[in-house]
């Protein structure tokens, strides 16, 4: 079976496509991790096809906590840095030893900016001790990575909303906000997303039935600013309940953000900020 | 291609799990690695450990509470960190929490009944959380009802694998001997009168504050008020529910009357309102610092390194508990 699925990953190309078949291996045939074990080898062939990959050149820096103060909550920043220079083409965050180790892929369009530091900042769910991982394609076509540590305890029972009847009532409100920078010559400015959503991951159990309750996830993520993407983002269940995300993009006309979210149920959810009042 | 012998976590999809699947811990949704691989292991595990004195104090004429201590779980303490209580009427007993194990619940009940033997015809759960209901298995053979706020059964079943997966980790599985969970046969959705002869327990579910399913007690007889955990006193409060709720429910109880007010965590016996005050400051505190960060577009991370630190000399367990408490009232916050 693994085999079978491996060999499938490995046809998949790097864009948007993989997320969706790592995603299907790893809900078809959910293999948990023994901590002894280094996953990286089987994730490096399975999520980036045995690429080289230069690690901890400075490229990419993740802020992560060591130790998880709520496991289902975890925030986490990745930087690049402003010495690194020319746009990017994709970020993947990997957690190696949760469920679905692929945290989130993002592809950078026109208006994800440069000429500053670039910033992607999340939360996610993080099941137990695990390496953590952000890697970044450069222009160049070449891969860089990043690692830390996280200690987290209990992030599987913390999916649950700690009210589920206030969660369900308030589902789907989102927020988008954006952030001038200090000085008006800033090429970057900086958004933020929130959508009340529990992103479910389908391992949870629904009380009352005894049954699990059907994935219903964060899967696509489409951010533009004054009509030029910034990036797609596709999501898996390892963000946490109620997503947010804040990240950089490049300064524009007006710096209108828009913003397009579709779960797996295909529901879609739309906001945007317009700082220009236009 | 690499050979990666993962262990089993998930249940494969497949058919669906049944609760008794889920009580019994039957790996389908272990969530957390099972302790036997990896984790360090407490020495004492070894042997049976010594069950807890879970000594009690009559409070009041026929209310009986003990002080739990002001620990995180232990091979040692046997979960023994909360205050447990149980009212003895003219035909019948009810207890009020079981305290976080099989063995402390167990003790528990020995202390009782070397006060009455009149039958345990309630065990009064205030909360879902492990170190108030572990114990409830030590009176399964009482055949009592078990009672709790209605939203409880659904919390503590949903949480029930990982309360018993990270007990255990704490404490070790010799502590966690004959613990199960044990899920309420009686839901409270309404004010309910409760009679142990000639003597009312009034019940009165509250709204989502401490968790979404705070249940508290009233003794007519003697003007007692149990608040569980809507009550923390030297042990730093915690935040399972919703701190917008809990502050106006803080403001609401400081109109209650009583004789005397018994905490979930603190002093056995105390006086209302004074009582509430430290942790309404404590709360006021966090929130207030909290909304500042957020109005300054600052982010969580900021937050958990600076919200509501000057809290920090004036409570137990600051350093275990106050960054999560962030944690929660942040993701919370955010959304007003």
């Amino acid at each position: 079976m693994l085999q079978h699925t491996l060999g499938r990953l490995s046809r998949a190309l790097l864009p948007a496509p993989v997320l969706a078949v790592v995603l299907a291996a790893s809900l078809a045939a959910p293999v948990p991790a023994r901590a002894d074990v280094d996953d990286w080898p089987m994730l490096h062939a399975a999520v980036f096809q045995n690429r080289d990959i230069i690690e901890g050149d400075g490229v990419v820096i993740i802020d992560a906590p060591a130790q998880a103060d709520d496991g289902a909550l975890v925030p986490i920043t990745v930087r690049v840095p402003p010495e690194v220079k020319g746009p990017l083409k994709s970020l993947t965050i990997v957690l190696d030893k949760n469920p679905v180790p692929v945290v989130a892929q993002l592809h950078f369009g026109p208006a994800a900016g440069e000429g500053g530091e670039r910033r992607f900042s999340t939360r996610i769910r993080v099941d137990s001790f695990s390496h953590i991982r952000a890697v970044v394609e450069t222009e160049d076509g070449k891969l860089h990575m990043t690692k830390g540590f996280i200690a987290a305890a209990g992030g599987c029972a913390a999916m649950n909303a700690k009210d589920p009847t206030a969660e369900a009532e308030g589902m789907g409100k989102m927020i988008v906000k954006t952030f001038p920078p200090a000085l008006d010559s800033t090429p970057i400015w900086e958004g933020q997303v929130m959508l009340k959503h529990p992103n479910f991951s389908g391992y949870q159990i629904n009380p009352n039935t005894g049954e699990m309750i059907e994935a219903r996830f964060l899967e696509k993520m489409t951010v533009k600013r004054d009509g030029e993407l910034v990036f797609t983002l596709d999501g898996t269940p390892s963000i946490s309940a109620n997503p947010y995300f804040r990240f950089t993009f490049g300064r524009g006309e007006n710096n209108d953000l828009d913003v397009t979210m579709k779960d797996t149920d295909g529901t879609v959810f739309q906001a945007e900020s317009k700082p220009s009042g236009s | 291609m690499t050979e990666n012998t993962r262990n089993p976590r998930f249940a494969p999809l497949g058919p669906p799990l049944t609760r008794a699947d889920v009580l019994k811990g039957m790996g389908a949704l272990a969530c957390l690695p099972l302790a036997q691989s990896w984790l360090v292991r407490p020495s004492a595990a070894a042997t049976a450990p010594d069950a807890p004195e879970m000594a009690v104090e009559e409070i009041a004429p026929g209310v009986y509470v003990h002080h739990g201590r002001y620990e995180l779980q232990s091979p040692e303490n046997l979960g023994d960190m909360a205050n447990t209580a149980f009212i003895v009427g003219d035909d019948a007993v009810a207890v009020i929490d079981t305290s976080g194990t099989a063995i402390a619940g167990k003790a528990f009940r020995e202390r009782i009944r070397e006060i009455t033997d009149k039958p345990i015809r309630y065990v009064i759960n205030t909360h879902m959380h492990p170190d108030h209901v572990l114990g409830n298995v030590a009176f399964k053979d009482d055949d009592p009802e078990f009672v709790a706020h209605k939203n409880m059964k659904a919390g503590l079943e949903v949480r029930a694998e990982t309360y018993l997966a990270s007990s255990e980790r704490m404490m070790g599985k010799a502590a966690m001997e004959g613990t199960e969970i044990v899920l309420p046969t009686r839901e409270i959705s309404a004010k309910e009168v409760l009679d142990l002869g000639n003597r009312k327990l009034v019940l009165e579910p509250q709204p989502t504050a401490h968790t979404n399913n705070d249940l508290i007690i009233t003794d007519e007889k003697t003007g007692t008020l149990f608040l569980g955990d809507l009550l923390f006193s030297k042990h730093i409060p915690t935040l399972d529910g919703s701190v917008l709720g809990w502050l106006p429910l803080i403001e609401k109880l400081h109109g209650r009357k009583a004789a005397r007010v018994v905490p979930g965590h603190g002093p056995v016996s105390m006086d209302m309102p004074e009582s509430l005050n430290d942790e309404q400051r404590y709360w006021t505190v966090v929130t207030d610092d909290i909304r500042e960060i957020i109005a300054d577009n600052g982010t969580l991370e900021e937050a958990v390194k600076s919200a509501g630190y000057s809290e920090k000399d004036k409570w137990k367990l600051f350093d275990v508990y106050h960054r999560r408490n962030v944690t929660a009232a942040f993701a919370e916050l955010e959304w007003e």
